[in-house]
């Protein structure tokens, strides 16, 4: 049926081998137990049961159009290009397993003017600022736990019940000893010390922000969504 | 022979083109109200949504918070921690409203600060800091368009309308100003919205979005009274705190802002017609 020139006999069967090898990475790299292969790095901690599409979501569309709608777009034929392959992760996604109503630094609180320079530093209207992922298993990704400095410099406490005053905390510039007694989303139950040899040592907030153990302790007001939990919710809207 | 072989690629390479642009790409998100007439400018919009936000702050500043109080009822910056059987401050209420929008489809943004908050963090800086003193000298609103986010910005008075925002302001451990006095210039709605006119289905969803914060964070509150342990639970139904230990349902809250709004908000949406 197909005549192949006795020339070309190399670059037809370079072509058909291609042809086999692609479909089949594709194929096998497409499989829920090749996820961890696929990954570009290890989940924060808490999120090593999660697959590939509680985050990533299949964009609209098939390849091809994919392709061509962005084909398209470059040309200038369409105003918008389309996702290829997955949707971007937004805050959006954190918050459907994550939404808190108790929570003290909510993303989008952040969006106000007044917090222009603040963003600039440490953009707190985005989650992954904090919790990058695929990058270890830490939880939090920031060097340093000084980042209250950004918006809490002219805070006042009255009738101020720790031993050390916040203000000489302040003017002292111990931003660290913030995240010794408040955790930063103020999910935790816990009595917060009234001395500053009471509260949590650095070292510990450091090893919790690398994965170790919460030292704020257990006992939470809201617990995330599993995936199953939240595949239940999805199901149910 | 060599411009048939040209000729051939030429063909092979407009036919895969083809082939590329031809299966329909992905269906373009253009807005469903694209083509719908734009009603408002955004400016008349938030001025809509801003009365609406008065109206019901005035009425849960005065009728659930103030005389709540009388009736013994609590209300706390703490309301939410699980050993603080209390209610919403004001300004908590205005907070919960918010984050209830921005978990909706509306992109609207509502925010409240003052040149002397009770929590520090809430003090007006940069820009909003400027618009303020503006505001605290005539009450009218405030517009401008922040560039680094690409929203159009309004500022509307937020005045001392009730007693209780007064008394609480003043007596509060945190205050760092304890003279406000009724009709002062307490602080500042700040509202965001990405778009410059809306058309009259995206203004309702505006209106209709606040509302429904309203509502979250209220039955939010009656969710939180269902779970005291030692205070005593004022009955839920038709009644309000005025006539003893009551709270109105949801629906009861609502309607009475509806009746107290709306008659300004449809006069303008009929208006635009």
């Amino acid at each position: 049926m197909f005549k192949v020139s006795p020339l070309r006999k190399r670059q037809v069967i370079g072509g058909v081998i291609g042809l086999v090898l692609g479909s089949s990475l594709f194929y096998i790299l497409t499989l829920d137990s090749t996820e961890a292969y696929v990954s570009i790095g290890p989940m924060n901690t808490g999120h090593q049961d999660l697959s590939c599409f509680a985050c990533h979501a299949d964009a609209k569309g098939n390849l091809m159009q994919q392709i061509q709608s962005n084909i398209s777009h470059a040309f200038g034929a369409r105003s918008e290009g389309v996702d290829f392959g997955t949707q971007d992760v937004t805050v959006d996604n954190c918050l459907e397993c994550h939404d808190r109503a108790n929570d003290r630094h909510p993303t989008y609180r952040f969006s106000e003017p007044r917090f222009k320079d603040a963003i600039k530093v440490i953009n707190a209207t985005t989650c992954i600022t904090c919790h990058t992922e695929h990058h270890d298993k830490e939880r939090v990704s920031l060097k340093t736990a000084d980042y209250c400095m950004n918006c809490h410099q002219k805070l006042v406490v009255e009738n101020d019940p720790l031993d050390i005053s916040h203000e000489d905390l302040i003017s002292n510039q111990q931003w660290t000893t913030c995240i010794q007694c408040h955790d930063f989303h103020g999910n935790h139950r816990y009595e917060v010390p009234e001395q500053m040899k009471d509260t949590i040592p650095l070292l510990e907030v450091k090893k919790y922000f690398e994965g170790g153990t919460d030292p704020y302790g257990t006992d939470k007001k809201y617990i995330a969504l599993s995936q199953e939990e939240w595949l239940k919710k999805l199901n149910k809207n | 022979m060599e411009l048939t072989k040209i000729k051939k690629q030429i063909i092979a390479f407009n036919v895969l083109g083809i082939a590329l642009v031809s299966c329909g790409g992905v269906p373009e998100e253009k807005s469903a109200t694209a083509t719908e007439e734009k009603a408002f400018s955004v400016e008349e919009v938030l001025e809509m949504v801003a009365k609406e936000n008065d109206v019901t702050r005035t009425l849960y500043t005065k009728a659930i918070v103030g005389k709540g109080k009388k009736q013994g009822m609590k209300f706390d910056e703490d309301w939410r921690k699980d050993d603080v059987e209390a209610g919403p401050l004001p300004a908590l209420f205005l907070r919960g409203v918010a984050t209830s929008i921005r978990k909706g489809p509306v992109p609207l943004g509502l925010y409240l600060g003052s040149d002397f908050p009770v929590n520090a963090a809430n003090k007006f800086e940069g820009k909003q800091a400027e618009l303020f003193d503006q505001i605290k000298k005539d009450q009218k609103p405030q517009f401008f368009y922040d560039e680094d986010q690409k929203l159009h910005t309004a500022m509307f008075a937020d005045l001392a309308s009730a007693g209780a925002c007064v008394s609480c302001h003043n007596d509060h451990p945190q205050t760092t100003k304890s003279d406000w006095k009724l009709g002062d210039v307490m602080g500042a709605t700040t509202w965001q919205y990405p778009k410059d006119s809306l058309t009259y289905k995206e203004t309702v969803a505006v209106l209709n979005s606040y509302a429904k914060g309203t509502v979250d964070i209220y039955m939010e509150y009656l969710d939180e009274i269902e779970a005291f342990k030692e205070s005593e639970k004022p009955e839920i139904g038709n009644k309000w705190p005025e006539e003893g230990n009551y709270l109105p349902t949801a629906e009861v809250f609502l309607d009475s802002v509806r009746k107290l709004a709306s008659y300004e908000t449809m006069k303008q949406l009929v208006a635009s017609k």
